[in-house]
């Protein structure tokens, strides 16, 4: 028993590095605030493929997106859009094989960090670049109590002393609204969303430049929903972090982000502003999106979901993905590539139909 | 009285942990009519889950009793614990961890039908198999496919359809949809209502999304660290909440409206747990009411009909 729990701690510990880095030192940080206009994290004609039985999954297929320090991007779209893969792709944890990054690149602050080695990643992951997964069990060691594990990733990236991780962790577990007398437990002893906080606080003890949030709130009622997004807040004001934050949650990204992106079939097909988004949704899938939330106000027995279902990944067809569920779509739409145009300042969205009546 | 299809009572679930017992569920009584849905929201950690599993037997009452049709079936085992389990099924939140990946997606709706010897023959078995995955749209193509195949919406009918295969009368929905868009997540409220109008299935839905809860409910139930703090009709819960975290939970809902502040109260002091409680309200250590008075025992009350709330400063406040 022993042994064994020796020996998950072993492979936890180097998934965890693989996560969460090795750097001890957070002096980096202030180096970058001179720059604070200039994109400083760049995502550019990212494509990435599984390969499962023999068949392609066409997962991310061209998305380019930047993000300064600071700033805050909402990726929302369908189950299976390809949100979780791009993050991981920023973070080079694909698990390859199955996946495969077959083009594009990945700049931060003037690095390309597809040409970074193993190493030179791990020196990026966790002090610079830190994620929330959306599976908390990806990153949380299932054989230790969970009050040490957010110890020892404070230690690891600040100057702590043991008895200041202590303090400091306590602290962290008040702030995720669980009580500290519940650290010595272990993690099959936690509720779903009780896991979830205390990897949101693992990745924050991080100090982190960029924060990767997987939809980091699914399992969190409202009121630890809004606690936690404060705590983001709070590490994003203090370090100027910049955040990219998947989620299914449109009241989320309200309250919390400054430009969305609506990923389709591993495609952005929508990109603006949170104003531009959220009065003036544009492609047929985004206002799709909005009118299938049930409403508070109005007691219709009916949701309206968008008609269809997503293609198939293996078999993406010609033209727009969307275009054998939308309403408008013509011949022209299911040929060639669609563009991405610009209706409005920094608006952009793929649809040949409504780009013209806008 | 009429005979409720569901009777909890005073049910409770106490875990030992190092720091003690853990009271994760306190002394829950309610009871539910074939079909309609209870909802029950509150905060991470309260012990929603832990009530679902205590009452469809997955984990054994610390004590309490859950009737069904009727009949004690809190301690039941063997044969009759099967039999009751047939009647009782559970759709968990994660589509991706609850599906067997080695198993193809017609295997995993056959098999608690063998297992449970209502069908015969295997051709009998699988005959309905694809009736179910019919009714809730999992289409044909996929039936011999593995989970890593589907995307979350359809993981999620195959879910429901295990569920339907034998038959229940009571499903506990723990959070089915949060892990869907909201696109697929009406798709799967919309199912649900339907199969519940069409077979009289009733549901315990556990859900922090408070507009899907209120799409979805009849009744609503507030937990807040393993009790119920407030049970009520939903519209009555959202027009005229009395208790005060369910005032605080509901104002915390992030607002989909981009120029509108939000009205949050900001829960403040001390956060406890349900480790060896002390016998006063569990709230007031965050409670912004709070008096000596909330150091007692709280008592659930029905201040209106059908309005249930454990705080004795309820009438004062509101
Ligand atoms: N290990 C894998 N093998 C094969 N296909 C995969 C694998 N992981 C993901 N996929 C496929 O890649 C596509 C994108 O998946 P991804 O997890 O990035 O989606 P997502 O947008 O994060 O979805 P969700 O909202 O459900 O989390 C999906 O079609 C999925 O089925
Ligand atoms: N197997 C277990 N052993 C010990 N404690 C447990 C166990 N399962 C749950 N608990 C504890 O019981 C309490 C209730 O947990 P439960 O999972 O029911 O919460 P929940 O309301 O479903 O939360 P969430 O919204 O986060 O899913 C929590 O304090 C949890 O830590
Ligand atoms: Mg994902
Ligand atoms: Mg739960």
């Amino acid at each position: 028993m022993a042994k064994d729990i020796k020996r998950v701690s072993a492979q936890q510990r180097k998934d965890y590095m693989r996560v969460y880095g090795n750097r001890k030192k957070s002096s980096l940080h202030d180096t970058y605030a001179e720059k604070a206009d200039k994109p400083f994290l760049e995502v550019k004609d990212l494509e990435v493929i599984y390969t499962s039985n023999k068949q392609i999954v066409k997962a991310v297929n061209g998305v380019s997106f930047q993000l300064k320090r600071g700033e805050s991007l909402a990726l929302v779209g369908e189950t299976g859009a390809g949100k979780t893969t791009i993050c991981r792709s920023i973070l080079r944890i694909l698990a390859d094989p199955p996946a495969k990054m077959t083009g594009g690149d990945i700049w931060m602050d003037g690095v390309n960090l597809t040409d970074l080695s193993e190493e030179e990643m791990l020196e990026v992951r966790g002090a610079k670049i830190a994620m929330i997964f959306q599976d908390p069990m990806t990153a949380l060691n299932p054989s230790m109590q969970v009050g040490k594990q957010i110890i020892e990733g404070l230690m690891l990236h600040n100057d702590y002393t043991p008895a200041q991780a202590e303090e400091r962790a306590k602290e962290m577990f008040e702030m995720v609204g669980i009580a500290p007398n519940r650290m010595v437990e272990y993690p099959f002893e936690f509720s779903g969303g009780m896991k979830q906080r205390v990897v949101i606080a693992m990745a924050l003890a991080c100090n982190p430049v960029v924060l990767l949030a997987d939809e980091p709130t699914t399992a969190l009622d409202v009121t630890i929903q809004a606690q936690v997004m404060d705590l983001i807040r709070e590490l994003r004001n203090k370090l100027n972090t910049a955040m990219v934050l998947v989620t299914h949650d449109l009241g989320v990204v309200a309250q919390n982000c400054d430009n969305v992106a609506i990923v389709y079939s591993g495609q952005i097909i929508e990109y603006g502003s949170k104003e531009s988004i959220f009065l003036h949704p544009t492609h047929p899938y985004t206002i799709g999106l909005f009118g299938a939330l049930p409403n508070m106000n109005d007691n219709s027995e009916r949701l309206t979901p968008i008609a269809g279902t997503m293609p198939d990944p293996t078999r993406l067809p010609d033209g727009c993905a969307f275009a054998p569920r939308c309403p408008h779509a013509t011949d022209a739409c299911r040929t060639g590539v669609i563009p991405e145009k610009e209706i409005a300042p920094g608006h952009k969205i793929r649809c040949i139909m409504r780009d013209k009546e806008a | 009285m009429a005979e409720h299809l569901l009777e909890v009572k005073n049910l409770k679930k106490y875990f030992k942990v190092p720091a003690g017992e853990n009271h994760a569920v306190d002394d829950i009584t309610f009871t539910l009519d074939a079909g309609k849905t209870i909802g029950v929201v509150g905060e991470s950690g309260c012990g929603k889950s832990t009530l679902g599993r205590t009452i469809i037997h997955l984990q054994n009452a610390t004590d309490g009793k859950v009737f069904l049709n009727g009949e004690d079936v809190t301690n039941v085992s063997g044969h009759k614990l099967r039999q009751v389990r047939e009647k009782m099924q559970i759709v968990f939140q994660d589509p991706y961890s609850s599906l067997n990946p080695r198993q193809r997606i017609e295997t995993t709706v056959i098999e608690p039908m063998m297992n449970s010897k209502r069908f015969r023959t295997h051709k009998q078995a699988r005959e309905e198999a694809n009736r179910l995955m019919d009714l809730v749209g999992v289409d044909y193509r996929l039936r011999q496919a593995y989970p890593h195949e589907l995307d979350g919406g359809r993981r999620q009918r195959v879910g429901i359809a295990r569920a339907l295969a034998l038959n229940p009368q009571f499903i506990v929905c723990d959070e089915p949809v949060s892990a869907l868009d909201v696109s697929i997540q009406a798709q799967v409220l919309n199912l649900l209502m339907d199969l519940q109008d069409s077979m009289g299935l009733a549901y315990m839905f556990v859900t922090h999304d408070l507009s899907v809860v209120k799409h979805i409910s009849d009744d609503i139930m507030v937990m807040y660290l393993g009790q119920m703090v407030e049970k009520c009709d939903k519209n009555e819960l959202f027009s005229n909440n009395l208790h005060p975290y369910t005032k605080a939970l509901l104002s915390a809902i992030p607002s989909t409206d981009i120029f509108s502040p939000m009205q949050r109260v900001e829960l403040k002091g001390e956060i406890t747990s349900a480790i060896n409680p002390k016998p006063g309200c569990r709230f007031a250590p965050r409670c912004p009411y709070a008096t000596d008075a909330c150091l007692e025992p709280q008592t659930l009350r029905e201040l209106a009909p059908n309005h249930f709330v454990s705080c004795c400063r309820a009438e004062e406040i509101n």
